[in-house]
């Protein structure tokens, strides 16, 4: 038995559901209870319960893509700074997809303190440390752009449904954007103006993020600022 | 401040309550733009900030749990709080009102979802006028959940007392001061567990059970102020 509606706002200790249900994150089992953890939208399919946080920090998983800044070197890689309680470890060997011998190389020069890398995650362990990996083209170093960073709860609305909003915002401004998981955002564009437009696009969905019918309201928002001058 | 006769007349307080009436209260989540959650409120005459960091990197290192978060209290009054200037800085009294906020919160909390972290939590007093640290407990708690931290369940905190042999629910300033009994309790409102329980004074056991009644039903009504506070922060928006 469900006791809240969909898409309801629900607080910490609130009964979602009773009875045989699944629940993911944002929820917790009592008994054959499910009550929400945070503060957030209840999101009920079938027989899986989860409430979408709408705050918190950014906790690393496997597989996810973050955006990360250089904070560190170490003697085989880098240390890095992904907006979360833990920083993350990226090794040369990672990087540049090869074997490297330390000793016959000086590998300051793939990367230094304060760059900007696009990298997923390979590994957690049960301590938290984080290992990066750059199997993807166009991860590793980023040269250019502008890096925006939202509350890492909100990312889930950048991109939309399979997608659907990241590809309004691309085709709307003309910009290519990659998200991280950890809130960062980068944008390149050839025009300042269109990549600041793109930039108030992704504030203004980190404001009404909790609201529904956001991609149309997005997309009229770009279209009207189109419009009016550039 | 003069020693009133009566704390209790005619079955009314001095300002107008019935024994087991609460003060006006407010509850606002949300009001600090720095912080990762934040919650202010008004007990009566008590103003009180609550503000949440975190989880975030602990420092220092050798204070780090390899397998849980740790939660920081900070309870701290404001020197201009009360009528005579309170010298800033921890004393002894603060230092036991944040460890007694910590171990009334930490229960809730799913601590061992951020190994190596830790939750910092302040709490700013204001203006004060007796139950300040029940009221810290309150801010804390929606704060806390502001910030997204995951938790079983919300806190929420009252106070009881005795005046003129009566038990009263919220105690001010007068009767804290001037009545025979002060007892500041912590709940968790849905499982009904205690998780704070302080008494300065003296109750017989009659007199203990009665007032401890009187807190749950007190801190019912606290509870459903702060989950009001925590749905308000999202819902006037969604109007637009």
């Amino acid at each position: 038995m469900i006791h809240v509606q969909n898409r309801e706002i629900v607080v910490p200790g609130q009964l979602i559901a009773e009875g045989n249900y699944r629940h993911l994150e944002g929820s917790y089992r009592e008994g054959n209870k499910i009550y929400s953890a945070v503060v957030g939208l209840a999101d009920v399919k079938g027989d899986r319960v989860r409430v979408i946080p709408l705050q918190g920090r950014y906790i690393p998983h496997v597989g996810d893509l973050v955006i990360g800044v250089v904070i560190d070197n170490h003697s085989s890689g880098w240390i890095l700074d992904i907006n979360s309680p833990y920083t993350a470890n990226l090794f040369v060997s990672e990087l540049v997809h090869r074997k490297v011998d330390l000793n016959k190389e000086d590998i300051s020069k793939f990367l230094s303190i304060g760059d900007v890398v696009l990298a997923s995650v390979k590994e957690v362990d049960e301590y938290m440390r984080v290992l990066l990996e750059t199997p993807g083209r166009g991860m590793g170093k980023i040269k250019g752009g502008k890096l925006v960073e939202i509350s890492p709860a909100k990312i889930p609305r950048v991109l939309g449904r399979k997608g659907s909003m990241l590809k309004v915002i691309e085709s709307k401004t003309g910009c290519t954007l990659a998200v991280g998981q950890n809130g960062r955002i980068i944008i390149w564009g050839k025009d300042p103006e269109r990549v600041n437009l793109a930039v108030e696009a992704i504030l203004m969905i980190e404001r009404e993020a909790h609201t529904s019918g956001l991609t149309d309201r997005v997309s009229l928002m770009l279209e009207k600022q189109r419009e009016g001058g550039i | 401040m003069e020693k009133p006769e009566k704390l209790l007349i005619d079955g009314k307080r001095l300002d107008g309550r019935a024994p087991d009436e609460l003060r006006p209260l407010k509850i606002k989540a949300g009001v600090l733009e720095r912080a990762d959650g934040s919650a202010y409120v008004e007990l009566g005459n008590n103003k009180v900030f609550a503000a949440v960091y975190g989880p975030r990197e602990m420092h220092p290192r050798h204070d780090q749990q390899p397998d849980s978060a740790v939660l920081r209290c900070r309870y701290s009054m404001a020197p201009f709080s009360v009528e005579d200037r309170k010298r800033p800085g921890p004393d002894r009294r603060s230092m036991e009102i944040s460890k007694v906020t910590r171990e009334a919160l930490e229960p809730v909390l799913f601590l061992e979802l951020y190994p190596r972290s830790v939750i910092d939590v302040f709490i700013e007093v204001l203006q004060a006028d007796a139950g300040t640290r029940t009221a810290g407990i309150n801010a804390a708690a929606v704060a806390l959940a502001d910030a997204g931290v995951p938790m079983r369940d919300l806190v929420s905190s009252v106070a009881v007392g005795k005046i003129d042999g009566t038990i009263i629910l919220d105690l001010m300033k007068e009767e804290d001061q001037f009545g025979t009994t002060d007892m500041p309790v912590a709940i968790i409102p849905r499982k009904k567990v205690v998780t704070l329980l302080q008494m300065d004074g003296h109750f017989t056991k009659e007199e203990f059970k009665q007032a401890l009644d009187l807190a749950f039903k007190g801190c019912e009504k606290i509870y459903e102020v702060q989950r009001q506070a925590l749905k308000e922060k999202y819902a006037i928006k969604e109007g637009e």
